[in-house]
């Protein structure tokens, strides 16, 4: 009987040790078998909370835009200089003025904002006004603590601009509604629905360049002229402070 | 004092047009378009006061409400009109209006003011040949204008009236 006992414990799969063996071996076959995308996954879990995080991410956005300014004054430096080379209309980074909305009438009839500075602080008639997104109007009338500005959208807002992609010239008028209209002087003129609108260069009135809006709408149909409807980028509804831009050449 | 109290809170009242016009509450807008304010103040004078001097009035309000806007366009005529209707309304209404009554007067001089107005828009706008572009545009204007007006005017205009009525300010306008 005790023989007997003796002969069954001794048999090979009543041993833990092989058991164990065979497990691991198992266990490698698989991670084998798997080409290391288990282990991969394993230290993926392991390694998470040491990732580069936010900050380092912050970082290099940081050296972006850094990277990014130093391009944008170096291009404006050389723009100004070729600017002034051929004796055009210039905005100067000295003389703005950082202003606060204190009226707002661009729903109805009626499109203008009242601003917090007037002739007080050197804001005059003419002088453009740009919120975030671009060019919102021109000011309109300038009393000692206030000023008016006559936004683009306004029915007798007549601003000069052109298309960003093949430089073509045209007239911006409002007519009211969100979406001025464009008129180009020609019929047959390369503009597509996309393409950017921004100030003239031309102009004697407004500074160079300000982005203006989006084109959204052609009508090369129906009249002798191709005009175009423009998404204004700056929204004058949901715009809290301006800037009032100053020409270099008053 | 009393009697100059009443003066003062009469001219206060009508001081709220162009604040209001300044304002311009967001909350009151719909397709951020808001309710005509004038009319508001104009009609419960003109039913109490009689066409001529609703007449005047509205053009002292046409004339600091074209001075707030730096605009070529005038709100002078729409106003006048108006005044003389409501005046002449109240004339043959001794008691007052009903409720829905102030609403319904209210939306339809909205309605003259806005056409006036456009008129105007559409005689300058047909020099830069756009004037077709500015019809949707007008009547989206124009209806809101109109529908907040007329939703407004039973509760502000009613309550102008009673107002004006309990204060007796008629003497300052008896020389009208």
């Amino acid at each position: 009987m005790i023989e007997n006992r003796r002969i069954k414990t001794s048999r090979w799969w009543n041993k833990r040790k092989i058991w164990f063996v065979f497990l691991c071996l198992l266990f490698l076959i698989i991670i084998r078998a798997s080409k290391t995308l288990l282990y991969r996954d394993i230290y993926y879990l392991i390694s998470k909370p040491f990732w580069p995080g936010e900050f380092q991410k912050e970082i290099i956005l940081n050296s972006f835009d850094k990277e990014l300014k130093i391009k944008l004054i170096q291009l404006e430096k050389d723009n100004a200089r070729l600017r002034s080379l051929l004796s055009l209309q210039n905005s100067s980074n000295e003389k703005k003025i950082t202003s606060a909305v204190i009226s707002r009438n661009n729903g109805s009839w009626w499109k203008q904002l009242i601003l917090n500075k007037g002739s007080r602080d050197g804001v005059e008639k003419g002088d453009a006004v740009v919120g975030p997104g671009g060019l919102l109007g021109v000011i309109d009338d300038v009393s000692y603590l206030t000023s008016s500005v006559k936004l683009l959208t306004s029915f007798e807002s007549k601003v000069g601009v052109w298309v960003q992609r093949n430089n073509l010239s045209g007239l911006l008028i409002g007519i009211g509604s969100d979406s001025p209209q464009l008129i180009f002087y020609s019929k047959d003129v390369d503009v597509n629905i996309g393409d950017h609108v921004l100030s003239s260069p031309a102009s004697t009135v407004l500074p160079p360049n300000i982005p203006i809006g989006i084109i959204t709408y052609l009508d090369i149909e129906s009249k002798p002229i191709t005009t175009a409807k423009v998404q204004l980028i700056a929204k004058p509804h949901a715009i809290d402070w301006v800037e009032i831009l100053k020409l270099e050449n008053k | 004092m009393n009697k100059y109290s009443r003066r003062f809170y009469s001219l206060i009242s009508f001081v709220i047009i162009p604040i209001m016009f300044f304002w311009n509450p967001s909350w009151f807008s719909l397709m951020r378009i808001t309710p005509y304010w004038p009319l508001f103040w104009i009609l419960p004078w003109a039913l109490l006061y009689g066409p001529l001097s609703a007449v005047i009035i509205s053009f002292c309000i046409g004339i600091i409400l074209d001075s707030l806007i730096n605009d070529i366009y005038t709100q002078i005529p729409g106003l006048m009109i108006c005044g003389f209707w409501f005046g002449t309304i109240g004339l043959s209404q001794k008691n007052g209006l009903k409720n829905y009554q102030y609403g319904l007067i209210a939306s339809i001089g909205t309605f003259i003011c806005g056409i006036f107005y456009f008129i105007q828009v559409i005689f300058n706008s047909t020099i830069n040949n756009s004037y077709s572009l500015l019809f949707p545009y007008a009547i989206k204007n124009i209806f809101a204008q109109i529908f907040l007006t007329g939703l407004l005017a039973p509760v502000l205009s009613s309550w102008l009236y009673i107002y004006f009525k309990r204060n007796n300010i008629s003497k300052l306008t008896k020389r009208f």
